[in-house]
This record gives C-alpha cells, structure tokens and sequence, in this order.
C-alpha cells in the first residue's frame, strides 16, 4: 500500500495531514482570489506552489493517487503561469472539484491512513484536456515548457550547474582513504555525491532517507556528512554529500537519487584519488585489514540505525492521528515561567512554615496570596495554549458560498469578520456543522433570488454577514443575512398544522417564541426538500450541538429584511469566574459572565406585573426570580430585611436572582454530574469547593 | 448486560442489608465502599437521587435504593455506606445501604434464577437467590437498579 514498501511514513502522517490541509485551504482561499482577479500572477503562482509541495508530499507519504492529481493540477498552472492557458471559469470550477477531490483523499487519509480507490479519473481527464487545448491554442515553445514544468522528473542532464559538489569538502582519515582506495582497485567507481534538497521540502529528513534507501540498492554509502544520524534528525541545511562505491555510472547514480521527489538537484563526480596519497604496500596491508573493519562497523551501525526505523511498519487501517494544538511558543515560555513562580512560592511557603509557628503567620499568608495569584496566572494561561482562533472552521465557508451560489443559481457573498476570535479547542472542533447549517439555512431559504430582490429594490447579490466577536466570558457569533426573513405567519401555520401548538395557543404566543419553534425537532418551513438544506432536521440540531457546548442560539427576524441567528459560547468549558451565593443554607456558584450587578432592594420597591414580581432598575424593568423557590428550598433570609438581588443577562435581557447570602467571587473548576441524575437544564454542574464540599452551578441563562 | 455467564464457576458478592432483607451486589462492579458523608443535595432530579459526593475530587450522584424500591427512606445510622459501583464505560454512582456485612463466594449451584416481574417493586431488581448455608441473599442486577425507568 505504500509506495516506499520499507519507508516507515507514519511518524509523518500528523505533520502530512497538517500541511496538506494548510495546502488544501490556501488553494482554495487563492483560487476564490484568482477567481476575481484572473491575472494576479502572485495568486497564480502561489497556487503552483500550493499544488506543488501537495505533489510533493503525497508522493513521499506513498499515495499515488492524490499525486497523480495534484501533478495534473500542477501542469495546468505551469501553463496559466506560462500564459498559454488562459483562467476562465470553467477551469476555477474544474479546479474546485479538483481541491473537494484531494479534501476527500486527505479526510480518508486521516481516518484510515488510506487514500481510497478513487482515482478521480474525469478530473484528470478534464485537466489534460484543457491543457491539450491550451496548448494547440497558443503558440509554445516546447522546449521551454520541458524545463518548466517537471512532469516527468528530470535525469541527470537536469543537474543545475550552479550547485557545487560539496563533496570536495569532506574530511577523509587515513582508513576511509585506504577504502577508497582498495575500492578502486578493485574496479569499482567511487563517486563523490552532493544532494540539494529543495528549499519548500518538508520532509528533508525523510527525502534524504529516500535518497539514502535509493543509493544502497545499488552499492555501499562510505562516508557521509552530516552523518547519518545527524541526516535522520534533520540536522542539515538544504544539501548533504557522500562517498559512494557502486559498479554503476554517475549517470546512474544520479537518475536514481532523482528519482525521489524534492530533490533539488544532485552533484555525482568520480571521487579523484589524486588528492591523496596513501603509503606504501606492506603496512598497508595490515592496516588496510584493520580500518576495513571498522569501516564496515561504522556502516553497519548506520544501516542498523535506518533499519530500526522502517521496522516500526504501520499498521494499515489504523489512523494515528492525535488532536493536536499548534502552540506559539511565547505561550509557553509564559507558562513555564509561571511553573518556576510556583516552584518558588512553594518553597517560600516551605520555608516560611519552618520558621517559628505564630510569628511568621504573616509571611504565610503573604505567600498564598502570591501563590493565588500565580495559579490563577497559570490558569489562564493554560486556557490560552487551549485557544486557536475559530479561523480554522471559518475558513472553508466563503468556498461553500460559492458553490451554493452556483448550485442555487443565486448570488451572493459572504463577509466575514472577526475570524480571529479565540475558543477552546474543543468547542471550535464542535462549531463548525452548526455555523455550516446556519450559513446553507441563510442561503437556502433566507436570501431570496436575484429577480425577486431586484424587485423589491435590494441589490442584487444578497450578502450573508459572518461575525465573531468576544463579549465577556463568551464568544457570541451572528449570522446574519439580508434575505426574505421568517414570515412568522408560515412558521404559525405549519405549527399548528403539524399538531405541535393548538390554535389557541398560537394566538396567545408572540412572535418571538413562534420563531423559537423552528428549533423543535422535525420542523422545516421549505415547501420543497432541497438538496442544500430543509430535511426537516435542520435547526434543532444546531441547537442541541451548541447547547452541548454549553452556549445557545437566538433568532431575530424582520419579514422582509433578514434573519440573524446569534450563537453564544462560553469561552472556555473547564473553568470559570463565579459568584458564591447561599439559598436557603446550600452554596451555589453563578457564573461571573452573565451577572451585571448586585442589587440591594427594599421590599417596597418590589412591584407586581401580571402577578409577577419586578423591580425598576434604574428605568430598566426587571423580573425577579426567587431561587429558593426555583431550587425547591426554603429562603433562610429575613422575610422583612431588603432583598440582595443578583441582576443577570442573557443576550440583552435582564433578570433579578433573590439569594440570601453572597459569599464573594471564586475560580471554580467545573464538574459533570454524570449521566444518571436526570438534572434539569438550570444546574450545568458542580464544583468543588476549598474545604472539600460540592456546590452546584447554577446556569443563569436558563432562568431568563 | 453483564451477568453469570457460564463457565464462572463462583462470583464474589458483597453482602448488603437495607431493610430487613440482605442483597448480594456482584463484588467486580465495586470501586469502593465509604462511610457515610454531606451529601450537597440536587434540586429537581429523580426522587431517588440523594444528592452528589465528592470523591478525592471526582463528583458522585448518590441513590437510594430504598426509595428507588418504593420503600420509605433510609435512616442514616452509625453503619450506613455508600458503596461506589462503576460498571464499565459507565460514570460511577454511590448506592446508599444500612450496612455492610460480609464478601460470600457463591458457585453458580448455590444460584437460583428468578425471571417473573414481580408486583412488588423490589423484585424487579433482582435476577437471582443465592443460598449461603441457611441463609436468602437477593442478588441485585445493578442494570435494572441503575435504570431510569421514571425517565422524565
């Protein structure tokens, strides 16, 4: 299954999968580019590169097929570079399902370690078409696009003049000229071999691995610098030489070291005896015998080495990719220097106990509040090695625009903002399907067609707004389009057609929880099923996925004038700011995002609206909720006493929580309940407290 | 589900008292067994969900099986245990019993096999009658003791 039978590629397959989706993406991004500006020469030879080094890694990692792909999509852009294909919009659609092809391989890659059997042979068919096409159309010199376009990899003739063979430069002891030496008279040539890995290579290590494995086939490596170890850590620039004795010609030799790919070039020379002398017959002998010896030694500990390697044979069909973060490394110097503040405040703290009992009570206390302020550094800076910026999802959604925009032969944009906003990993795996369904549910149903925006006087491409954004401890994300809406009539209608409200109760609902109802399992308003969205299993699960992240998901709309959807997540899942309250004699936390202020309130103030409870804030008018009551428990406050009032927010509205007691604000890390206790939505979970104590999380949000 | 499969020889139970009657929970389900602790009530769950424990810093839901057996509730005395049962791929829960009393081997002759559903509750949460000597012990499926079968 590999195309190096004995290259042991999966070591490499994390850093292939990374890579290859940073490729796949920037060739789309540059052909979504090149799509608008179809002679940008810097897009065009950005995607060469891009198409280029993908070629490249996916013929060393052995999947021929993905190659062979990319290498069609490579001559084609030889020739766009050449100016003998011109860009038109067949060619960027050609080259579209070209990059969705070679996304499936990679998907399947990363799920089974192998590319699959499709060979996608219509694409590569379409390509060479166009590229048969494009060049009987123009008028080419041959021999230039030889050169240009490395179709077939160039032989020795290839070797570029400019690069010297380095060879020259080794450092020979006494012994391994006595090899060489004997080696020619022995009728075998010795060459002196310099390799020029190129400078886009990735993978030089395993390149000149390749080149290592190609050259013992076909005779004995007996020096090499840097040494092979150094050359399998990767310890060299962009070239390395060796000494080789084969039987074979220079010719040979260099075909078969460019054989591998990304091999810039390689230098082969006969090795020249004459610099060098080597005394005379009878010690020789002697000596010769010894060094021969170890020269075999050395050898053989190198090729022990290699052989190590390629021992640990991938198993097929198990993928060994791990979720990784890439971290920036200031990340982590801040964050082992906040390991070495804790190591000193520990010993601080040790020596400070050792001190006299009772006297140093001040040091100590001194020194928790250092070590207070040191873990909650730590804390956060953890969290951010846990952040990578939503871009990462966002990134493939103006690509899905365009093709949604041809599919439903409507047009429109999408303008992102914001793409830099950080989430914890975890949830920014999670957001992606959500934000997708969104996005299709706006092009979809929600931007109308050309003609009938033309009609209503908008302008003609419809725009989607994609937008992220922090707002305290969570990161709200809208999308947003300038479409037809939600016409609340429809949504009442089907509502009570499908049984889920009665027609009484939809006259007394308002427009707002009509709207909810979309995301009720099974609901879809499409009159017809589309291929894009409107199966009818749609909303509902955007608003399961998000509310399993923790965060939840509002519509607002205006008939006529669009919909926005507003995703709010938590910024990170693990720990969080709270607010220590105590009902009726049980500790809960609140979470510090979402509380606004905390209010004193006399009984008096308390006024009643439809037999609920309010207060006036400030002009604002506001919902109390008891959480006693909510919490089943009986308030331990003083019934006459003023009433401490939590004011929370959810979005733009506004709640009051009464509680007895505030205790102050403290970190807590966050714990499931697990699966058994059926808990209702209003406790998210609990946390344990310093002394040992479990207090529950009360989530605010599903109080308002 | 997990049960006597042929071939065990003799299963480990811990012997359990609640009530009058003693229960036998299959020993390789136990992660451990506590003494009796705060239990930080939760509001609106399952009747028979006493609250959560902490654990060396791992949060358990507590049950009583008395009230999951529609008996009435459990007193807490001197020997009341929580008893931590972890079957796999599941979270852990505490089980709330009077008292603990022994480890019995018990070798699948000295088994007897109910399978009628009983009117009374707590039959149905029993797969078998073990004979130690003189003695009855009911041997709890952990399955159906565990199952929400309220599910609101």
């Amino acid at each position: 299954m590999w195309g190096y039978d004995n290259m042991d590629v999966s070591q490499y397959l994390e850093i292939f999968l990374d890579e290859t989706k940073e490729h796949l993406q920037s060739l789309s991004d540059q052909l979504m580019t090149l799509e608008q500006e179809p002679d940008n020469m810097n897009t065009i030879n950005e995607i060469f590169r891009a198409a280029h080094s993908l070629k490249g890694m996916s013929g060393t990692m052995g999947y021929k097929r993905m190659q062979n792909l990319t290498h069609d999509m490579e001559n084609v852009f030889s020739e766009v570079r050449n100016g003998a294909i011109l860009v038109q919009s067949n060619l960027i659609d050609l080259l579209f399902q070209c990059v969705d092809a070679l996304e499936e391989y990679t998907s399947n890659i990363q799920s089974t370690s192998d590319e699959g059997t499709n060979d996608n042979e219509h694409l590569i068919k379409a390509l060479n078409n166009i590229l048969e096409n494009g060049k009987s159309g123009l008028d080419q010199p041959a021999a230039r696009q030889v050169v240009e376009k490395p179709v077939e990899k160039p032989v020795a003739q290839a070797v570029i003049s400019d690069k010297e063979g380095k060879w020259n430069q080794i450092n020979l002891g006494d012994s391994q000229k006595v090899v060489i030496k004997k080696a020619i008279e022995m009728g075998k040539n010795v060459h002196g071999i310099t390799v020029y890995v190129q400078e886009t290579c990735i993978l030089k290590a395993a390149r000149a691995f390749l080149v290592y494995k190609a050259l013992e086939e076909i005779g004995e490596i007996l020096v090499s610098s840097p040494s092979a170890q150094d050359i399998e850590d990767e310890k060299f620039e962009l070239d390395f030489s060796l000494i080789f004795v084969t039987s074979q010609t220079c010719d040979k030799v260099s075909a078969a070291i460019m054989r591998v790919s990304e091999i810039e070039a390689a230098v082969v020379d006969q090795f020249d005896t004459s610099g060098f002398q080597v005394e005379e017959a009878p010690k020789l002998d002697a000596l010769s015998g010894e060094s021969k010896n170890q020269m075999q030694v050395s050898v053989t500990n190198d090729s022990i080495s290699m052989d190590n390697k390629t021992e640990k044979k991938q198993v097929p069909g198990k993928p060994i990719v791990n979720r990784t973060v890439r971290v920036d490394i200031d990340k982590l110097d801040v964050l082992m220097n906040l390991v070495s503040e804790l190591i000193i405040a520990k010993n601080s703290l040790v020596s400070a106990s050792k001190t006299d009992a009772g006297v140093n009570r001040l040091g100590v206390n001194e020194q928790i509040e250092y070590l207070e302020s040191v873990t909650t550094n730590l804390h956060e800076s953890v969290m951010k090695v846990r952040m990578v910026p939503i871009e990462s999802v966002v990134a493939k959604f103006p690509k899905m625009i365009r093709d949604l925009s041809k599919k439903l032969d409507k047009k429109m944009q999408l303008i992102m903002s914001g793409e830099e906003t950080e989430l914890d990993r975890t949830v920014v795996d999670e957001i992606g399907d959500p934000l997708m369904h969104l996005l299709r549910n706006s092009a979809d149903h929600g931007l109308e067609s050309s003609a009938i925006r033309k009609e209503r006087g908008k302008p003609e491409t419809g725009s989607i707004h994609l937008r992220a954004f922090q707002d305290g401890n969570n990161v709200v994300i809208e999308v947003k389009d300038d479409g037809n809406g939600i016409d609340v009539a429809t949504v009442r209608n089907k509502a009570i057609e499908r049984g889920i409200i009665s027609a009484e109760q939809a006259e007394n609902m308002q427009d707002k929880d009509i709207v909810d109802l979309l995301f009720l399992p099974s609901f879809s308003t499409a009159k017809q099923v589309s291929d894009v969205s409107g199966r009818g299993v749609g909303l509902d699960v955007v608003k399961s996925k998000i509310e399993a992240l923790s965060g939840d998901v509002e519509v607002k709309t205006k008939l006529g004038e669009g919909s926005t959807f507003t995703i709010r997540l938590p910024l990170t899942l693990a720990i969080i700011q709270a607010l220590m309250v105590v009902v009726g004699g049980e500790k809960y936390a609140i979470s510090l995002g979402s509380i606004v202020t905390i209010e004193d309130i006399e009984q008096k103030d308390i006024k009643f609206v439809q037999t609920k409870e309010v207060i006036n804030l400030r002009g604002a008018v506001l919902p109390l909720i008891r959480l006693n009551k909510v919490l089943d428990i009986d308030s331990k406050a003083d019934p006459d006493a003023s009433l401490i009032v939590v004011v929370v927010k959810k979005g733009e509205k506004l709640a009051g929580l009464v509680v007895d007691e505030l205790m102050g604000q403290q970190e807590i890390v966050i714990k499931s309940l697990g699966k058994y206790i059926n808990k209702s939505k209003l406790i998210s979970g609990a946390t344990i407290l310093g002394d040992g104590e479990v207090a529950l999380i009360i989530d605010a949000n599903t109080l308002i | 589900m997990e049960q006597l499969s042929v071939g065990y020889d003799s299963i480990q139970f811990v012997i359990v008292k609640f009530g009058d009657e003693q229960f036998g929970i299959d020993i390789k389900f136990i992660d451990n067994i506590v003494r009796m602790q705060r239990i930080t009530r939760v509001p609106k769950v399952q009747h028979y969900f006493k609250g959560v424990i902490n654990l060396r810093g791992e949060i358990i839901p507590v049950m009583s099986i008395r009230l999951k057996m529609g008996l009435e509730e459990d007193e807490v005395k001197r020997t009341t245990r929580i008893i931590i049962i972890k079957m796999e791929g599941n979270d852990a829960v505490g089980l709330l019993v009077d008292e603990v009393l022994e480890v019995v081997t018990l070798s699948s002759s000295q088994i007897e096999r109910v399978v009628y559903d009983s009117k009374e509750e707590k039959a149905n949460f029993i797969f078998g009658v073990g004979k130690d000597k003189e003695k009855l012990i009911s041997l709890l499926d952990l399955n159906l003791v565990l199952a929400d079968k309220d599910g609101n």
